[in-house]
């Protein structure tokens, strides 16, 4: 397959997902450093050429340009996964991997929002998108307390998929606006799991322990 | 500030793992709550006396709590040890946090208000409690008492029988079911109910039952009736 091409920004949560995935599957890649901000590069005439929606993460492999964090990871996960379990296409948890996967673009990007708010000082109502941030993990922090009675450890099924690697930066990152884990026991220790999975990578802001 | 009432519960014991630490806030104070490897809970403020970073994001090493910011740790007694940019200082007696007493009773960790809070003022033990979960809600600790006095737990109809334990603890019984409810008031309106239950009682439905609550307890009180 030709070169893997990432459009990425460090600080970018969308980019991280993208990022973290690629280091969980050792996928090679190159990596093109988008000029986020201040530059706004990714609204410039060229990038715009490549994904016109003017978002990041994007890839690019041969003439295929795919946007979109969770398109990226089930084409990764499609193509660089033998076991077959991040995307689990011929297996019954196939479902609530989608479904938890598009809860992770839907209402947990106000999660993302607060965050951009927060730290980049971009326009938006804060306290209306933490509010909505929260709302989104007490509903992962219910469905995890009902796996965990289940004696499951993760969201979508008996391991982890691109549902909890997609769910998980949001959850990680909410100290950025805010929002502390206490109220959330159950994604605690979903996410002390999480990280210490193979290949697992941190990103600004998810603390490092050294 | 110094948390209130004497033993307040601050998390179920199954949810904080060995060598992991939490945040938790009673009546507006802010505590972490964390277990050394070998198992053991301890409360204190959660502030590091160096530059007043909250500990509850730091890490846990052997049998000491490390501040994320600098990596100072501390001891379980609360001592600073270590340094990690003077590796060879005798670390002064004078740098310690503010500990608070802990204890395990019922499934649940309690935080005392003080350094020497009595374990003889605990609630009594009850033997045989498995966990359900513990609900964070925005309401007041009356409000959550006329909530959980009104409402059946699953599985009846009636209303369950209620027996105070303390002002923070009390037992709900309905048919073969017993739901003991601690409540950690956090602060105005703000408030974490730690649910335990009698071995063989329907734990799922329990929880579910709780995420219920949750919507009842922060329904303006208008609404509700």
């Amino acid at each position: 397959m030709s070169a893997l091409t990432l459009y990425n920004y460090e600080l970018d949560e969308n980019s991280y997902r993208v990022r973290l995935l690629l280091s969980m599957l050792g996928i090679e890649h190159d990596v093109y450093s988008v000029n986020m901000l201040p530059g706004r590069e990714e609204k410039s005439p060229a990038l715009l050429a490549l994904n016109p929606c003017g978002t990041l993460p994007f890839i690019k492999q041969g003439d295929t340009v795919l946007f979109g964090a969770e398109a990226i990871l089930a084409h990764l996960a499609r193509h660089n996964d033998a076991s077959g379990k991040w995307l689990p296409i011929d297996r019954p948890d196939f479902s609530t991997t989608m479904m938890w996967l598009g809860f992770a673009a839907g209402p947990l990007q106000a999660a993302v929002k607060a965050r951009e708010v927060a730290v980049f000082a971009v326009g938006g109502h804060l306290e209306r998108l933490k509010a909505d941030a929260r709302a989104a993990f007490r509903i992962m922090d219910d469905h995890m307390t009902l796996r965990h009675i289940e004696g499951k450890e993760w969201f979508a099924a008996d391991y982890p998929t691109i549902a909890d690697l997609a769910l998980i930066p949001s959850f990680a990152l909410s100290r950025d606006f805010n929002i502390d884990h206490e109220e959330f026991p159950a994604l605690r220790l979903w996410l002390r799991r999480f990280r210490r999975l193979p290949g697992f990578i941190t990103m600004p802001g998810i603390p490092d322990y050294h | 500030m110094t948390p209130q009432p004497i033993w307040s519960p601050v998390a179920l014991s199954n949810m904080v793992d060995p060598s992991t630490s939490t945040g938790a806030v009673v009546n507006g104070a802010e505590l972490v709550v964390w277990r050394d490897s070998s198992g053991k809970a301890h409360v204190w403020e959660d502030r590091c006396p160096h530059r007043g970073m909250r500990m509850s994001f730091g890490f846990v090493r052997g049998d000491h709590l490390a501040c994320l910011y600098h990596g100072w740790q501390y001891d379980t007694a609360g001592q600073c040890r270590h340094i990690p940019a003077h590796p060879q200082l005798d670390v002064p007696q004078t740098i310690r946090m503010q500990t608070f007493a802990s204890a395990e009773r019922n499934g649940i960790i309690w935080a005392g208000s003080t350094t020497e809070a009595d374990p003889a003022l605990l609630p009594a033990e009850i033997a045989g409690l498995v966990p359900v979960r513990s609900l964070y809600a925005d309401c007041t600790m009356e409000k959550a008492l006329a909530i959980l006095a009104a409402t059946p737990l699953p599985g009846v109809s009636d209303a369950p029988k209620i027996e105070t334990i303390s002002e923070n603890y009390i037992s709900l019984t309905a048919g073969a079911t017993r739901l003991l409810v601690a409540i950690q008031s956090m602060g105005d309106a703000k408030l974490a109910l730690h649910l335990m239950a009698n071995e063989g009682a329907p734990i799922a439905a329990l929880a579910r039952y709780a995420q219920a609550l949750r919507l009842a307890l922060e329904t303006p009180l208008a609404e509700v009736a």
